[in-house]
């Protein structure tokens, strides 16, 4: 079943200071089934984080279509989570009160979205930071409330951009680990914006290689799970599909 | 739609262009209200005169000169002030921030007399010094010194100990390290202290100018406030305005940013 | 970036109890050195009082009743033309921050406006509401008001957009946006304004009882001077001095740090 659909979706932008308007995304289709994991991927300045921000409903789109279960989106909403790749995180509110305020929004009492918290906390292992404020905690424990954050307010997409971007690269690892663990419990749908091929593989079902606000090809990722790094490094698959992908990158 | 989207897109580039045009734009719909209330005569011409008028006694006072006698006597003032302030309190904030006994025998003292405030020590310095220069000078050096201080002390001490160890390890005496690592490294406390010491300072000088002064911008206000004449009170509160915003905003503040953000002191 | 967090506070040893003696010891001793060096020098009362003659005005004017009205008339007059201020301003100030062109456009505005805040508005606020309580709060309020105003509207537009995405993401509507998220993200600006705001004001009360009142610690202080007791001045300016630092340490500085430091917030000029 088809949970997001971009039809032919455009982008311009105006420019205040060239006073002109400025083409960031092209003409973009892509459909992306309830429960599946897809990366994008691209070189920088591909538009990636701008069909991003469309989705997610930041900022409006130029042309096209944007279908969630067949209906056109309006604005920012909670069917679509967001994870930020600087976090985004409220430093006045506690971790609980982050991972809450979805809930809080929705109207839940106090309590309840407290034990609705503490369970997401428990799923990324952050039960004993519920109390801590944002900037006491690493980059890392940051990002990973950062995704709790957005589960807890059960999205119908979840959409993370370059969420990894700015952590540690031991960290990272530990991050792509945990978060195919939790997407194989849930099994929330997400669409993953990234420009480490390595992630984009290593993440998803799918690749979608972008290029100058264009989809430049898509590949299908039938690795098996759990993925590990210890074992993913030295996979065929993996390092075939990989080689694909980064060629298509550099190329592109 | 369009048309406001191309207008604010051309204001956008002009400002690019000339930064100055950002800082007198917003001016001009401040004045139009300014001039509508004026002429509908809500108020009467006494209690609220428009432009026009302050235009002409801004010409009608610099023709007769004492614009200038004015702004200048405040202006020697307040510089000179501010001069005496820095002389004064760079050296003292080095010393007690190089020393953590220094800074706690001093700090309690020096946040006690920066809350006496300038202004209350008016009366005192009148019967000490009289009405005059003596008295003007005080204050306005009072004013500058404990925001210089206490600035200089944070300063000093926020300069990491790896860099002064750097520097000694590098031969550097600890003369030169005071000079080659230590003062740019409170530098840009140091100038915020200076801009919030001046900003007092102008302001303790305007006070000190109505209260005891016989001449300057602050006692033209006042002088004109005796006799009502509300043209020239408008004129001085825009001349005030108008002279801060430029050393404010056009010295100052890059100066604070230059040091502060070049060397990536300052995050933001 | 850890440093100029260091750098804005206060030195840690402050904060303890046992700091406060620390605090109060320079203090003592500095009243001591005064104590002893006014009867050593032979000082004349008429130039600078002794300790003795201070505490015996301390004692006459609080018996007498005259130091708490006067005390009592500034606090007043402060605290309502604050509030005022406050009240006024933190909703304008948020209401124009929220959308970036207009902020960017209206800044050098409220910059000049802020920059005239206080004294400068005596003049003509003694010409408009008459000499006494009404020209007194005005000054105040828009000594309070400007500095305020630029302060949110700064605070307001230096929230990283991804936070405001982020809430109205996860469901917040304007209300919410506004609660969650603008009004705690510039509160450490609104904190700080109203700190540098209440700066100013407590100076221009000062000049402005001296000027146009007949009650509070401007006037008393302006008034001992007419007949040279100096030790009633020496009290005024020791009050003046304790209140404020009253009102900033035990009020302002704490407030300032709980926000920008629990929160890892660095304050922005």
């Amino acid at each position: 079943m088809k949970t997001l659909e971009l039809r032919n979706l455009k982008k311009t932008y105006f420019d205040p200071y060239a006073g002109s308007h400025v083409t960031a995304v092209h003409d973009v289709s892509l459909e992306v089934q309830q429960g599946d994991f897809v990366s994008v991927v691209g070189p920088s300045g591909c538009g990636k984080t701008t069909i991003l921000n469309m989705v997610a409903g930041f900022i409006p789109h130029s042309g096209g279509e944007i279908l969630l279960n067949g209906k056109a989106i309006n604005g920012p909403g909670p069917e679509r989570g967001v994870v930020f790749q600087s976090f985004a995180l409220f430093p006045w509110k506690t971790v609980l009160d982050n991972v809450g305020f979805g809930p809080k929004m929705r109207g839940v009492p106090k309590a309840e979205r407290d034990r609705i918290a503490h369970e997401y906390l428990a799923l990324a292992g952050l039960s004993h930071a519920a109390s801590r404020y944002p900037n006491e905690l690493s980059g890392g424990m940051q990002q990973r409330v950062g995704v709790v954050r957005a589960l807890a307010n059960h999205p119908e997409v979840l959409l993370m951009d370059e969420p990894f971007a700015s952590v540690d690269a031991q960290t990272r690892m530990t991050l792509q680990e945990e978060l195919t663990r939790i997407w194989q419990e849930r099994r929330p749908t997400v669409i993953f914006i990234t420009h480490d091929v390595a992630e984009a593989v290593f993440l998803a079902n799918r690749v979608v290689v972008l290029s100058k606000g264009r989809v430049l090809d898509q590949i299908e990722v039938a690795l098996p799970r759990p993925r590990v790094w210890d074992d993913l490094i030295e996979d065929e698959t993996f390092k075939r599909l990989s080689a694909q992908v980064l060629h298509m990158v550099r190329s592109a | 739609m369009n048309i406001l989207l191309r207008s604010w897109s051309a204001y956008t580039r002009a400002t690019a262009r000339w930064p100055g045009l950002a800082a007198l734009v917003p001016f001009i719909p401040v004045i139009a209200l300014w001039v509508a209330v004026t002429e509908s005569g809500m108020f009467p011409r006494a209690f609220l005169p428009g432009p026009v008028e302050v235009v002409k006694a801004f010409f009608s006072l610099t023709y007769r000169g004492i614009l200038p006698d004015y702004l200048q006597d405040s202006l020697v003032r307040l510089f000179t002030g501010a001069a005496l302030g820095m002389a004064i309190g760079i050296p003292l904030g080095i010393l007690i921030g190089t020393s953590k006994w220094a800074h706690r025998v001093s700090w309690p003292i020096l946040l006690f007399f920066q809350a006496i405030g300038d202004i209350a020590w008016l009366p005192i310095l009148l019967i000490w010094f009289g009405f005059g220069l003596t008295t003007m000078t005080f204050v306005i050096v009072y004013t500058v010194l404990f925001p210089v201080v206490l600035n200089t002390v944070l300063g000093v001490e926020s300069v990491p100990r790896d860099l002064a160890r750097a520097a000694r390890s590098l031969g550097a005496s600890p003369a030169r390290v005071l000079w080659e690592v230590t003062l740019p490294g409170a530098l840009p406390n140091i100038i915020t202290g200076l801009r919030n010491g001046l900003g007092y300072g102008w302001r303790a000088l305007i006070a000190v100018e109505m209260i005891v002064g016989t001449s300057g911008i602050g006692f033209m206000m006042f002088d004109a406030r005796r006799s009502g004449s509300v043209v020239e009170i408008l004129l001085g509160m825009i001349i005030l305005g108008l002279l801060w915003y430029i050393v404010d905003a056009w010295i100052l503040a890059p100066i604070e940013r230059a040091t502060g953000q070049r060397w990536g002191l300052v995050t933001s | 970036m850890p440093h100029d967090i260091d750098a804005a506070r206060p030195p840690r040893w402050l904060a303890s109890a046992g700091g406060a003696a620390m605090f109060v010891a320079p203090l003592l001793a500095l009243v001591l050195i005064w104590a002893i060096a006014v009867p050593l020098f032979g000082i004349n009362p008429r130039v600078f009082p002794s300790v003795a003659a201070v505490g015996g005005a301390a004692m006459e004017s609080i018996r007498d009743g005259t130091l708490i009205e006067h005390i009592g008339a500034s606090l007043l007059r402060v605290g309502l033309g604050t509030l005022i201020g406050v009240v006024t301003a933190v909703p304008l100030g948020i209401a124009m921050g929220v959308s970036p062109a207009v902020s960017t456009f209206l800044t050098p505005l409220f910059r000049f406006f802020s920059v005239l805040a206080g004294i400068a508005w005596i003049p003509i606020a003694t010409l408009w509401f008459g000499y006494g309580f009404g020209a007194i709060i005005f000054v105040i309020f828009n000594a309070v008001f400007f500095v305020v105003t630029y302060n949110t509207l700064l605070g307001v537009s230096t929230i990283p957009m991804p936070l405001r995405n982020a809430a109205a993401s996860l469901g917040a509507g304007r209300w919410a946006l506004l609660t969650e998220v603008l009004l705690p993200g510039a509160l450490p600006n609104i904190v700080t304004g109203i700190r540098t705001g209440l700066g100013f004001a407590w100076r221009g009360l000062i000049a402005a009882e001296m000027i146009a009142t007949n009650v509070g610690l401007g006037y008393m202080l302006f008034v001992a001077r007419d007949f040279y007791r100096t030790e009633v001045i020496i009290l005024g300016m020791i009050v003046i001095g304790a209140i404020w630092l009253l009102i900033d340490r035990l009020l302002l500085v704490p407030l300032e740090r709980s926000t920008i430091e629990r929160w890892g917030m660095v304050r922005r000029a």
